[in-house]
């Protein structure tokens, strides 16, 4: 056997390996992949979807000799980690989230107090004013559209509508959405002191009333009916979320709503989460426009928190003095759901020990999912 | 399989054969050239036979297949497109040719028959069951070289094109060639601070969860109204029993046979179930399930001492 031969053919497998075609990029992405998975593991951040986003960044980074053509990328048509982002990039994956989300999602508190939905509906003036101000930086509109609804707190509207309206940049708005959605908790406490009083944090809002089956049932069917009237762009992730909702209500399909909210949301979040975090490949993701994106995803969230919390204190003027409602619910509107209204449950408790707004929160909480779904139909109408 | 769920069968295979029929209701004859010059578009052997452009308005995949073509009103089922061509299925919103040269032989898109310059030109699509999808006449007027489409692709009016300015001619392609996305355009230039994006965007959520609240409003009013009546309702009945019966004096056995003589009345029994059904319970016997085989105790010798 010849020296040349074998030293021929190492040399052509050295050149397949990861360490002949590692750049900057994809050692600065795979450092970013552990710090999510450390977050996940030891900081208790979302890590249903911190550990898949952190292990996809590792996998869509692993460097490889893309002129092989060895059809193992997530951009090269036919490989397996394509097959699997088509559920991202056709869009598909996010209503199936959603119909996860409808199946385990407890309207009732929204149905007991449905003026809670107009807080809701507040909230979604971080997409708007994210929209704004990435305008403002030179995005085009329907970039603009697309990062703005990192503003609206919901992963999987957020790859929807980026999947839609700029799938370039989906990949750094799907992990700034989830980012941020994991830092809630830092983000949201500091504005929810600053724009409310010690007295209007200690307002005790009344027990919600009783909510019947019938009511239940009747809310997804009205639900999907008038909102997607309104916005008929936003059908797939409504339509979804409502469905999941009856399955779950109707009381004769439990079967399928515990499917649906268990396995379902289990293996599409396990699919979702790793796609998106492999699409981040190092010469995709490492541009100037992924630290805007952050930025303008963390102005739509403060944004939107504060909107929330505002409209509420607005909100109680109105209102008479029995009905009036304790602001620290407002920063639920975002649709992060249920980490925003435990952040407005615990600063409740943290001001008044038997003050427990947990419920109440839920009410624009749930709110939100369906105002994001409807702003992402908006911003979809208008722009696609 | 009970009859319920074979005729729900059957309606879901009826909705699916309709709606694949529909789909084809969706094919659009788009554009036409009676008279093909050599600065036209070629055919695959390079002759410039007249052509008929189809449209697929869907936004789905249309399979054309044995749908027919004709330029006479009486012979409906003159061109009959030839099934297993894979070239026949027209993609979303795309555009698809057909020669119009009288020599089938040439291939799936060659029909078998021509177009008449000077004269108008009757042309029809129509499904394999004949039923027409879409009919267009071509005026006698139009000259060589010139198409005769719709101003916008799958809708619109037919126009006269003559490849001057805007009225260019479009073989398998759109009618309206766009360059740039409206709607983004629009924003870009008159909405540059995204204020009307915000206003008209937040009117828009804020009214459907008004919507929605207003209606879970009077639904909730309606509940309790009902709740009320239906309490009401209970009340006055459980006050009637008690005026009517006192309870307190009757014996066990006496309630007893009360309820034996309502049950009796109402014939409130069950209906039993008569069927006897013996299912012989067989266990089969394979390896792959054999205990004997699965178990991983090792054997021990028993050694008396």
């Amino acid at each position: 056997m010849e020296f040349d031969f074998l030293s021929k053919n190492l040399g052509r497998f050295w050149e397949l390996t990861g360490f002949a075609n590692a750049e900057w990029g994809n050692i600065i992405m795979i450092l970013v992949g552990l710090f999510f998975i450390w977050l996940a593991i030891k900081k208790n951040f979302e890590p249903m979807l911190l550990v898949p986003i952190g292990f996809g960044i590792l996998i869509g980074n692993i460097p490889f000799n893309t002129a092989a053509g060895l059809e193992i990328g997530i951009y090269e048509e036919g490989s397996v980690l394509n097959i699997l982002y088509n559920g991202v990039s056709a869009g598909w994956y996010p209503p199936l989230i959603f119909l996860g989300i409808g199946a385990m999602t407890d309207f009732s508190a929204l149905i007991a107090n449905p003026k809670l939905m107009l807080i809701g509906a507040a909230a979604q003036f971080g997409i708007f004013g994210a929209y704004m101000v990435a305008l403002a930086i030179g995005f085009a509109p329907d970039q603009a559209g697309a990062i703005a609804i990192i503003g609206g707190a919901d992963g999987p509207t957020a790859i929807f509508l980026s999947s839609k309206l700029a799938p370039n940049l989906m990949g750094a708005i799907a992990v700034s959405a989830y980012s941020y959605m994991a830092l809630v908790p830092v983000i949201q406490p500091p504005l929810m002191r600053l724009f409310t009083t010690k007295k209007e944090r200690l307002i005790k809002m009344k027990p919600a009333r009783a909510v019947s089956q019938n009511e239940k049932i009747i809310f997804p069917i009205v639900g999907l009916l008038l909102t997607c009237f309104v916005v008929p762009s936003g059908i797939p992730l409504l339509g979804m979320l409502f469905f999941g909702n009856l399955l779950r209500e109707c009381g004769v399909t439990n079967r399928l709503a515990k499917t649906a909210s268990n396995a379902l949301t289990d293996i599409i979040t396990i699919l979702l989460g790793m796609t998106v975090g492999a699409s981040t490949q190092a010469s995709q993701f490492l541009t100037p426009q992924t630290i805007f994106i952050f930025f303008l995803g963390f102005m739509a969230f403060v944004i939107a928190s504060s909107s929330g919390v505002l409209f509420v204190k607005l909100f109680n003027l109105v209102l008479p003095k029995s009905k009036k409602i304790n602001p620290l619910i407002g920063n639920a509107g975002v649709s992060a759901v249920p980490m925003s209204a435990r952040i407005s449950n615990n600063l409740g408790l943290e001001y008044d020990p038997s003050n427990y707004l947990l419920m109440h929160a839920m009410g624009p909480n749930v709110a939100g999912v369906i105002g994001s779904a409807v702003a992402a139909g908006v911003l979809l109408g208008f722009l696609a | 399989m009970n009859k319920r769920l074979l005729l729900i069968l059957v309606a879901v295979v009826a909705l699916a054969i309709g709606a694949s029929a529909q789909s084809r209701k969706a094919v659009r004859i788009n554009e036409v050239v009676v008279e093909n010059t050599p600065e036209g578009i070629a055919d695959e052997y390079g002759a410039h036979p007249a052509w008929i452009e189809l449209f697929n308005s869907n936004f789905a995949p249309i399979e054309i297949s044995s749908i027919f073509i004709t330029t006479d009103p009486a012979h409906k089922v003159l061109y009959p497109v030839p099934l297993g061509d894979v070239n026949t299925k027209i993609p979303r919103r795309q555009h698809i040719i057909f020669w119009a040269d009288n020599e089938p032989c040439k291939g799936t898109f060659h029909t078998n028959f021509t177009l008449t310059p000077g004269k108008d030109n009757y042309i029809a699509i129509l499904d394999a069951d004949s039923s027409l999808i879409d009919e267009v006449t071509v005026p006698a007027t139009i000259l060589p070289g010139q198409s005769w489409a719709r101003t916008k692709d799958g809708s619109g009016e037919w126009k006269l094109r003559d490849g001057e300015g805007d009225r260019y001619i479009t073989p398998s392609s759109a009618n309206v060639i766009k360059d740039t996305n409206e709607n983004i355009k629009d924003f870009a230039e008159k909405d540059a601070h995204g204020f009307g994006m915000a206003i008209m965007a937040m009117s828009i959520v804020f009214s459907a969860l008004l919507v929605l609240c207003l209606s879970f409003y009077g639904i909730g009013k309606i509940g309790s109204l009902i709740a009320r009546i239906n309490k009401a309702r209970s009340e006055s009945t459980a006050d009637n029993t008690i005026s009517v019966v006192d309870v307190s004096h009757d014996t066990g056995e006496e309630i007893a046979a009360i309820v034996m003589a309502l049950h009796e009345h109402l014939d409130a029994h069950d209906s039993e179930n008569t069927i006897l059904t013996i299912n012989k319970v067989k266990r089969a016997y394979s390896p792959w399930s054999s205990k004997i085989y699965s178990l991983r105790e090792v054997p021990q010798r028993n050694v008396r001492h």
